[in-house]
Parts: C-alpha cells; structure tokens; sequence
C-alpha cells in the first residue's frame, strides 16, 4: 500500500507522518503517535469517544482521514492544558465526581470545551444537547453537566493563563 | 480497503478526477455517510476525491432566493440568522441531526445525494421547493429536489457530475416553516418518521400556499402532495389539520424495519402534520405586525 | 482517586495497550445460526500481504470449558451453533489487513434445522442444540434436560393451598429483550509469550483470576503459566466477567511468537458478547381481598444462547428475584436457563434482576388496581421486616425496606399519583444480594509514611476500590492522598473473587480491616520499642503513634522496620461468611440466599404523548438502603448511572433477532440514552448497617439498575391506564396499545 507524508499540526506542534491515505486522523492519533488520550470505540460516529477539535471544532476523528487534517490545528486531550495542569473543565469534572471509568471523559470534555468557547454562559439544557453526540455508560450524565456548568462559571470569572493551543 | 485520496482545488478538477475515476471514485465531503459506509464494508472507492478545499461550494447567500452551498454543515444551518424566522423549519431540521461532533461536517449537499429517505434537512428542502444545481463536464444544469432521489441512495445525479447547491426561493410575507420528527431517543436520531410544513395565508387567514413534505415514509422523501391540495384556499381549522394528516398518512407509502413498524410510521404521520401545520400558524400570528 | 489520569487522557486502558512488533487479531465469525460445519479452507487468507497467522479450530487444543457447565470450545469444530460463532482467527500485521484476511477464508457449511427462541427450544422434538449435552462436565447440583441447562427452583409450603386460600387470583406473562451493557471500551486483550513458556495476558477483564484459569483449561497450561493484568478498565457492568478475547490473543501470539492484540468491534458486541438474557416470565399470585399475598407460582425462562455460560446461575438468582421482597408463605418458583441458537447471553449489573422485578412489580400494580387498593399500600402491607425470613428460608436483618418505600413516596409526591390528564406516578421495590467471595489483600507502610494497597481487585470506575482505600485510611489513621492501590495482576497481587456482584468495597474493604489490625500489632509492638511507651498507652493518629507526650510518624516506624525488621507489612483476608437458608426448600440452585440483602424502592413521575406515545420523565427518585454510606457521591453516582442504564432497558434498548440474525448489529440502531435522554435522578441514602459489610456498608453498584423497567411501567400505566408487559416500554408500543383500546 503506498504511503503518503502527512504533515499534521497537533496540539500546536508539527509531525510528521507517513500512512495510508484510508487511515483515519483517530487511527494515527492513536497507533503512531501515541496520543491515546483520544478513545476509540464505534468508529461510526455515534459514540463520541474519539472527539478531538478540529479548528476549535468538535469532530469525531474516527471519520475524518488523516490526510483531510492537513494545515488544520486539531487540539486533543493531551493539549488541553500544560503538563501538570489542569484546564478548569478537568478540575471541574474531577470535583464534581463526573469520572468513573472515564473512557468518555476526554471526548466529553472536548465537547464541552468547544461548545463553552461560543456559549459561554449556557444552561443545563444547552449543555446536554452539546453533550449528546458523547455518551456515557457509567454516570448517567447529571455529574457531567454539573461540571460543565460550574467550569463555564469559573472561565467566566478566570479564564485560564494557559488556554489551549 | 484502501485507497487514494485526492485534494482538488476547483470545481473543474474535482468533476475532471470523477471523469477520471468513474464507479471507482467518490466525493468526499462531511464523511458522516462515506466513512461508515466504507467501515461497514458496504462501499470501497478506489479514489476519495475531497471537496475540503474547493471554493464556493460553502457559501448561503440570501438575495432574491437562498443558495445555499453543497458543503454547508449541519451547524452552520442551524446557527444563520437567515434561518431564524420564517424559515426557522431549516434550522429545525438540522439541529436534529447527530451531535455537534457530526453537525460539524455533515453537509447538505451530502444529506441531498445519499438518498436517504430519513434525511430530516431534505424533507425541510423539499417543503422549500428547493432546486439543485448540478456542475458536470457539460456544464451546469438546474433540477428540482422533488424528483432528485429515485430509491434509497439512488439519485438522478449524472456521472461526474458535482452538485454545487441547493437553491429555493424566498418566502411570501406570512409564511411559516416547521420540522418535527419523532425517534426512540431524543437525540442522535434517525427519524423514524419526520415532517415538514411551509404555509403561507392570504389576507383572510386561508391558505394561499403550502407544502407538505414527509421523512423516512416512503422509499425516499416524499411531498403529500393530496394532503397539500386539501389545504388549498381553506383556512387552518383544527379539524382540518386533523383530516390533513389522515390524508398525509394514507399516501405516504412506509416500511416496517428495526426501527418502527409501518403503522406507527403511519400514525405519526398523521399526528405530527396538523402539530406542524398548527406551529406554522403559531408562528405566523406571532411574526403578523 | 485515578480522576486525574482519565481527564487527562494519560490512564492507560487496555484497549489502549501495545507492544514493541504487536500485531493484530480478528476473528471470523459465523454467519449461519446453526449448520453443519463442513469445511474451512484458510489457505488463500494466510498468504496475503500482512498476514502472519491463521488458526481455526485444527490448530487449538480440543477443549471444553465453561463456568457450570463445559459446553464451549474456542472455535467451532464441526457444529456452528449461533450467528458470530467463532470460527477462525488472524493475525496480521494491521488491523486492516487481518480484516481483509477474514473475507478470504472459505467456510463451507450445511444449514441445519435450528431452535431462535425458547419457545422452540421447549416444544416437543425441537433439535437439541447439544446433542451430547447428558455428556458434558457440568456442575453435579444442575437440573439438565435437553435443551434445559438448569432449572433452579424454590418450593416453600403448598402453592396449591395458597391459591385456594385467596380471594383472586392474577395470572399475567411478561416478556424482555436482550440489551447490552454499552461499555465505552470494547473487550481488548494483548497477549505476549516469553522464553520459559509463560503468558502474559493485558486485558480488560473485571475478573482477572477467572480469566487466568480458564485460559490455563483451554491453553492446557499450569494456572502458573498464565499471568493476566488488568490495566485500567473502560466500563464492565457483568459484560467483562468471562472470556472474550483474550484466547484468542493467546492463541495468534503462541503461533506467531509476536505480541498480539485483538479487540472487539460494536458489531461483535452487539451480535457475540454477553448481552443480558431476554426473559419470559410467567407469574401468577393469589391475593385476599384486603391485599395479603397468599401464594405464588412464577416461571421465567432465560435465553442463554448456544452455551450455559452464567445461565445456570443467574436463573437461580432469578428464583430469589420472583419472591420479590414480600412475605408470600406458599412459594412455587422456578428459573430456567435454555439452549437457543443465539449468542451466549450473560451477566448484566443485577442479572435477572430487571426482568424479574419487571414482571412481579408490573403485577403488583394490577393486582392493586384490580382490588383497589393503593399500590404503596399493598406493598407495605406484604414487604419482608426485619427478622422474617427470605424465600428459602435465611432470616432477614437491616431490612430498610419500608423507610425505602415511604421515603421515594413522599419524595415523589404519591398522595396526587396523577396530577393531570396524561400524567402519572409510579413506583417499584425490590431487594438484592451482596455478593460473597473471597478477597486478600497486603498493605505495606512505605518508608516515606505513605501506605501501599496491593489487592486482586480491579477498579472498573466503581470508585469501589477508593472505598477500600478509604476504609484503609480511616482504620489507619492517615489521609487518602498517601495512598496507592496497585491492583489486578494474578502474578503479584493476592487472589480477589473480583469486580462483580457489588461486592468490591464491601469484601476488599474487609479484608484490608483484617490487614490493619495486624499492621497495627507490628507498629505500636515497635513503637512501643522505640518510644518506650507502653503499647496500652499508644495510639495511631493522622499518620503517627502518639502517647505518652511522644511521636513518632509512621514514615520512621518503617525506616525502623526495614532496617532490623522487613519492613511494616501485612496481609488481611475476607470471605463473607455463608448465608444460612433452608436446603430442603431448593433444587438445582446455584444461589440459595442473598447475603447482606440490599433494599430498595424507585419512583418516577412521567408524562405520555397520547398521540406519538413518546415518555417525558419529569422526576425520578431513588432510595436506597446501602447500610451505610462510606462514599455519598461516589453511591450516588452509582445510583444515577444504574438508573440510566435502567432506563435504557425500561425505554429504547433492545437486539433485535431476526432468525437468529442481530439486525441492529450498530450503535445508530441500538439505542443508549444520551444526555439528552436521561433525567436528574434523586437519590436518597437509607441507612440499615448491615452486620458483615465494613462500618455496616451493603453492596450498591448492581440493585439502581433493577427497578427503572417497573417504575416505569407502572408509572404509563397510572398516566394512560396502559399495561405494557413487554421491554422496551417504546412510544410505538404505547401508542399502538392506546389505539386498541381506543376502538
């Protein structure tokens, strides 16, 4: 199979890559890069597991081809916030006692987090209906949208110093 | 399994690469159909032809009528000011639609040539009188929605040929559009039969126009086109909505499948057209000066 | 306590792992029901680009294993016996590659006459979906006959009599459909061989010990051989108790001595997982007119599918399940568990339970509109109190059962049960087991004054092993955050019954009760020593000994010990002690008695489209009886997600057979309840400490998945006086049934 150079910009740093064309950004995330933060389950869009931000985006990298994300920022979990930090979405969720298994958890905060950077001020409703492409098996979702509602309240008042790339 | 992707940079490239390609090349716009499509085996291009950098194809412009561009997303219908008013039915349709994560990409020219009979912003167009335009090494031509699809998947699309939008005309002082749908959850649905309605009345509250057009009941989306001439210069009465809908019911043509049966399909055919038809003059009285 | 790891996405999860050279497994499953298997040609498949092995049923050793009975081989041999049967396995180098080697292999197969449903299992001459079944090695306690692989039954006084002696009699059948459990992580393993012949076995299981012996049984190995490792775990709710992939792993990475990882697909969730049983239940109950229960004879018949799997087990649980929480004094129950030619249904959180609550808690509400009577009322006037005896005869205690139903009662609002046209309330009791087992654990102090819990347990988001650690902490007088689990690896850790059953907090806390009061000896021994204190006059407190005006941390009592001592370290071990019950009331029964029984009741206040149909929860309720909360939000949030899933169950999830074809094989199709589905639900914590459970705790991660289907139920049926006797409670089926009767 021939191989084409992939030059992706993720989580504001460039790499490099060779892969297939039919391979999906999910995919190369996960078996080349090592950035296993983003889950994978479904691989039809129905779960939500996979979502990482494509120019500040929620979208579901196990449809998208890798070679449809080049010159395209893509953020993922592990670029939320600096190493050892925490984005006030993952000190809410933690807080809140939103995580139980947590395989759900970096593609529902990213959805989270695209859906606060153009609602900021948003309601119970309005986050459940962001939320829906994501779901969740173990917490039936009221600790999640807590979270969500209460990290909008704290960005409102203090947005992070280190805001995602 | 695998294939080629390609990039094209015009309208011009990406219909000569289709030339090219033929059966074995697809466009590739939103993914949200073609990659499970090809995950489940069912599809296997030899070629993906992306459309993510062809120009013009991602524009709504709002002048004598709406165009509204083939890569259009889910999100952005839902979200046009243009779409918040009288035509507020478009921005229903999307919004129902996956999640955000899907919205995102899926694109209406996308949802128009998959042929789904349970394509919610379709069955929106549809009651809009849309007309497509298609781009082919012929040159453009013009065609009405109405028609478009022929069976599940199914298009009357030429080879090779692009389509580049939707257009349908704007609408008369006092109209309205709606779009409900039902499914077994609340979200990230596949309409398990869906509705929409346009109505425009006249000075004495009758109906001057009014389309009528019905998701996932029948092998493609379909106007009722008896239940439209019902309405014809009478104004809406509950009881005649009422009788609207059984009339939209018997002519629409369901399946039973996993997902309902076709005598739910039939009955929610005839209760959600009179909600729509009754939304409709809601909106309308509300919007009247 | 891992919170910070998952929301950053750096918790590694098996479906995660991978190897240096790892390769990829896929399996090919059958397409057929259930045929002759004639012939499987793999030739061409094993010589395509990538591919690095091939392996079908003439390449494994020809095992039967099984829990209760030995009735399953890794591959089929010469009888394909449900759709999604394995048949083959590839390794190869990408998973695409190992996909495309699947639609080489050649299977050639004769349709034979099947069995879809129990119906047909149970009707005369129906094919026995294993002939040789009288042959199998099966636990001796089992009633086996034919296409019957357990029938567990309860028998107390004279049903016969009791019938008699009632004043009506309510005969109703109730039906549920298979729904899976929805983890978000798909079943993965990474298999890896060394030199001295051992594997080393990463895979999501929630029962590590099990999954070690039975791929010991299949892989014809010393258990010694087989070193499984539970990396981290997304989601298991009973669907990751038995083996899944993880022979398969074995198996691909013993021929190409790479490292192999196989990992389901949703569609090989959906069609060859361990889905919960469909049921059909058969309850009839007699009842005098002032509502006292008199008698009751109940059947349910479980699909398990092509293999016993936990059948046998779960229809004896079931047995205890049709008793419901009341005093009936003349019981006939039985629990069937029948061969079909589908997939091996299993364990789902609380298995039987839903399905059993469903019917008896649907009755109930018949029975009590039919006399009249307030369905709170009647229930409070049959519920089991405190010293009575359970349906096989244990002698109930900590029964909080009434304060459960008084409680969601009044939470709800059940003096105005139906507030408007449409509208109604609804609710449904029930009662669970903790389940027993045993578990050990070590804990050592480490130099620093940071303690280590090394247990066999795994933590599958349960927050349970938290609660061990909390009752570890509590004992020990020093704070969470110095504590670290190291957990579920059957080579290091100390054996652990496992994730199941509600057990976790409960049997792992034990047992780390059991290791503190042994560590405690060693510090205050030592400390005694080097403070010259005497030990009567020591006492251990945030982190140090203290007494006497002197100190000295437990960081330093370590240093101590591991210079002249080996260091501060102990073991504990748990196993609840057995539930007493009376054997003569039993037969083929795997699980006679409920230990450390959990009570419970739910309510929901709902509204119903009396066109579409469509359910609109405006309020759900739960109180709970979990003895004592160690953990509040961490219960509650076991009650919220049970409640979901229960709901899931109650309102739109189903697999869907068609001649034992699934037809919803996809997650468009099977429908979990998103956020937008699912309302806030209400927990209230009833506290009735249990005599074994630490400070008194009973299980609480199974029993909020029980009573959604009823509550429901009985809730559309108050708003629209519609009886749905079938799951999922669909706005189609509500709208249709309105409709019938509208005529």
């Amino acid at each position: 199979m021939t191989r084409i150079a992939l030059s992706l910009t993720i989580n504001g740093q460039t790499h490099d890559v060779l892969a297939e064309p039919h391979r999906t950004l999910l995919d190369v995330l996960r078996t080349d890069l090592g950035l296993i933060g983003t889950k994978e389950n479904c691989l039809e869009a129905e779960c939500g597991v996979c979502t990482v931000l494509l120019e500040g985006a929620a979208v579901n990298a196990c449809i998208l081809l890798a070679a449809q994300c080049q010159g395209r920022a893509i953020v993922t979990i592990e670029g939320l916030a600096a190493p050892g930090q925490l984005h006030p979405l993952q000190r809410a969720f933690i807080d809140h006692g939103a995580v139980q298994c947590g395989y759900c958890i970096p593609g529902m905060i990213l959805a989270a987090k695209a859906y606060l950077d153009t609602n900021p001020e948003p309601d119970g409703d309005g986050v459940r209906e962001a939320l829906a492409g994501n779901l969740c098996r173990c917490t039936g979702y009221q600790r999640i949208i807590d979270a969500v509602l209460s990290a909008a309240r704290a960005l409102r008042t203090s947005p992070p110093s280190q805001a995602a790339r | 399994m695998t294939f080629d992707y390609h990039e094209p940079t015009s309208v011009r490239e990406a219909i000569e690469l289709s030339a090219r390609f033929g059966g074995d090349g697809r466009f590739l716009a939103g993914g949200t159909d073609l990659m499970v499509q090809i995950h489940r085996g069912r599809l296997n291009p030899r070629h993906v032809v992306s459309l993510q950098c062809v120009p013009g194809l991602d524009g709504i412009e709002v002048d004598g009528a709406v165009r509204l561009g083939a890569r259009v997303t889910h999100r952005r219908l839902e979200s046009a000011e243009a779409f918040q008013g009288a035509l507020r039915g478009l921005a229903e349709g999307a919004e129902v639609v996956g999640g955000h994560q899907v919205r995102n990409v899926a694109t209406v020219g996308g949802n128009i040539v998959n042929a789904s009979p349970a394509a919610d912003v379709v069955v929106v167009l549809l009651a809009l009188d849309a007309t497509l335009t298609c781009l082919g090494p012929a040159g453009e031509r013009t065609v009405a929605l109405d028609g478009f699809a022929t069976a599940p998947g199914v298009t009357g699309l030429r080879p090779n040929e692009l389509l580049t939008r939707a257009s349908f005309p704007r609408l008369a002082p006092r109209s309205a559009t709606v779009f409900l749908k039902a499914g077994r959850r609340r979200a990230m649905e596949i309409s398990i039969a869906c509705v929409a309605a346009r109505v425009t009345l006249d000075d004495l509250e009758r109906c001057q126009d009014v389309r009528i057009a019905l998701g996932a009941v029948a092998p493609t989306a379909i106007r009722a086109r008896a239940a439209e001439r019902h309405l014809e210069a009478r104004p809406l009465t509950d009881g005649l909505m009422r009788e609207t809908g059984r009339i939209a019911a018997a002519e629409c043509r369901p399946i039973g499948d996993v997902r309902a049966s076709a005598r739910y399909r039939a009955l929610l055919v005839a209760t959600l057209v009179p909600r729509a038809l009754a939304r409709c003059l809601e909106r309308i009285k509300l919007g009247a000066p | 306590m891992d919170a910070p790891g998952k929301v950053t996405g750096t918790a590694l999860y098996a479906a995660d792992f991978a190897l240096p050279g790892m390769l990829y497994g896929k399996v090919l499953r059958s397409s057929e029901p259930h045929a002759r298997l004639v012939r499987i040609d793999a030739g061409r498949a094993a010589r395509l680009p990538g591919v690095r092995a091939v392996i079908t049923a003439a390449d494994v050793p020809d095992v039967r294993y099984g829990g209760s009975v030995k009735d399953e081989r890794v591959f089929a041999r010469d009888r394909i016996r449900f759709a999604g049967q394995p048949l083959a396995a590839v390794a190869a180098t990408s998973p695409d590659a190992a996909a495309a080697a699947l639609t080489a292999i050649e299977v050639v197969c004769e349709p034979l006459r099947p069995v879809f449903d129990v119906a047909a299992a149970l009707a005369p001459g129906a094919p026995l979906v294993h002939d040789a079944w009288a042959s199998y090695t099966a636990l001796p306690i089992l009633h086996r006959d034919g296409n019957v692989c357990n029938r567990a039954r309860i028998v107390v006084g004279d049903v016969e009599r009791g019938f008699v002696e009632a004043d009506r009699v309510f005969e109703n059948r109730f039906t549920t459909s298979s729904v899976h459990q929805g983890y978000t992580e798909p079943r993965a393993a990474v298999a890896q061989w060394d030199s001295s012949g051992q594997v080393t076995v990463w895979s999501n299981t929630q029962l590590p010990f099990e999954i070690q012996t039975t791929l010991a049984e299949i892989l014809q190995l010393p258990p010694s051989k087989v070193r499984v490792i539970v990396p981290g775990i997304g989601g298991g709710f009973g669907g990751k108790l038995r083996i899944g992939v993880e022979h398969f792993a074995a198996l691909l990475a013993m021929k190409t001595g790479r490292p192999v990882k196989v990992m389901t697909t949703s569609e090989e969730e959906l069609t060859a997982a361990y889905a919960r049983q469909p049921a059909t239940v058969a309850v009839k109950t007699g009842v005098t007119n002032d509502g006292r229960l008199t008698a009751r004879e109940a059947r349910l018949w479980f699909d398990t599918g092509a293999f016993a799997g936990s059948g046998p087990g779960v229809a004896s649980v079931a047995t205890l399940m049709l008793a419901g929480p009341y005093r009936i004094p003349n019981l006939l129950l039985e629990g069937f568990a029948v061969y079909t030619n589908k997939t091996n249904f299993g364990s789902f959180r609380a298995p039987s339970g839903p399905q059993a609550n469903f019917a008896v808690e649907s009755q109930m509400d018949i029975i009590a509109d039919a006399l009249g009577l307030d369905p709170l009322e009647l229930r409070l006037k049959n519920i089991v109190r405190e010293g009575e005896e359970g349906p096989t005869g244990q002698v109930l205690t900590a029964v909080g059962l009434e304060e459960c139903l008084r409680r969601a009662a009044d939470a709800i609002g059940w003096r105005d049960r139906r507030p408007e046209v449409g509208r109604g309330k609804g609710i449904a009791c029930g009662w669970w087991t903790t389940t027993g087992g045993s578990s050990g654990v070590y804990v050592k102090v480490n130099p620093d004054g940071t303690v280590a819990l090394n247990t066999g347990a795994a933590e599958i988001g349960t927050a349970a092993l938290t609660g061990a650690a909390q009752v570890l902490a509590e004992d020990l007088g020093v704070q969470m955050a110095d504590i670290n689990v190291v957990s579920a690896d059957t080579l290091s850790t100390p054996f652990d019954f496992g994730a199941q059953g509600s057990r976790t907090a409960f049997a792992v806390g034990n047992a780390c009760r059991a290791a503190v009061a042994d560590l405690k000896r060693q510090i205050l021994a030592l400390a005694s020593k080097h403070l010259g204190v005497e030990e009567s006059a020591l006492a251990l407190r945030e982190g140090s000994v203290v007494g006497a005006g002197k100190r000295a941390t437990l960081g330093e009592l370590a240093r101590i010990s591991q210079a002249s001592g080996g260091g501060l370290i102990a073991h504990g071990t748990f196993v609840a002690p057995p539930t007493p019950y009376d054997t003569k009331r039993v037969e083929g029964h795997v699980y006679p008695a409920f230990h450390s029984p959990s009570f419970h009741a739910h309510a929901t206040d709902l509204s119903v489209d009396a066109e579409t149909g469509e359910i609109t929860i405006h309020r759900y309720v739960v109180a709970q009886d979990v003895g004592f909360a160690m953990n509040p939000a961490a219960i509650e949030g076991q009650i919220e997600g049970g409640v979901a899933q229960g709901l899931g169950q109650a309102l739109s999830e189903e697999i869907v057979y068609e001649n034992g074809r699934v037809l919803n094989a996809n997650l468009t199709d099977y429908k979990m309840p998103t956020a937008r589905d699912v309302p806030r639900v209400e927990s209230i914590l009833v506290q009735h400490p249990s005599l074994v459970g630490p400070f008194g705790a009973k299980g609480v991660g199974e029993p909020p998945n029980i009573e959604p289907p009823a509550a429901i139920a009985n809730a559309v049926a108050s708003a629209t006086g519609v009886r749905i006797t079938s799951l999922p409670i669909t706005a189609e089926k509500v709208a249709l049934a309105l409709r019938e009767r509208a005529k």
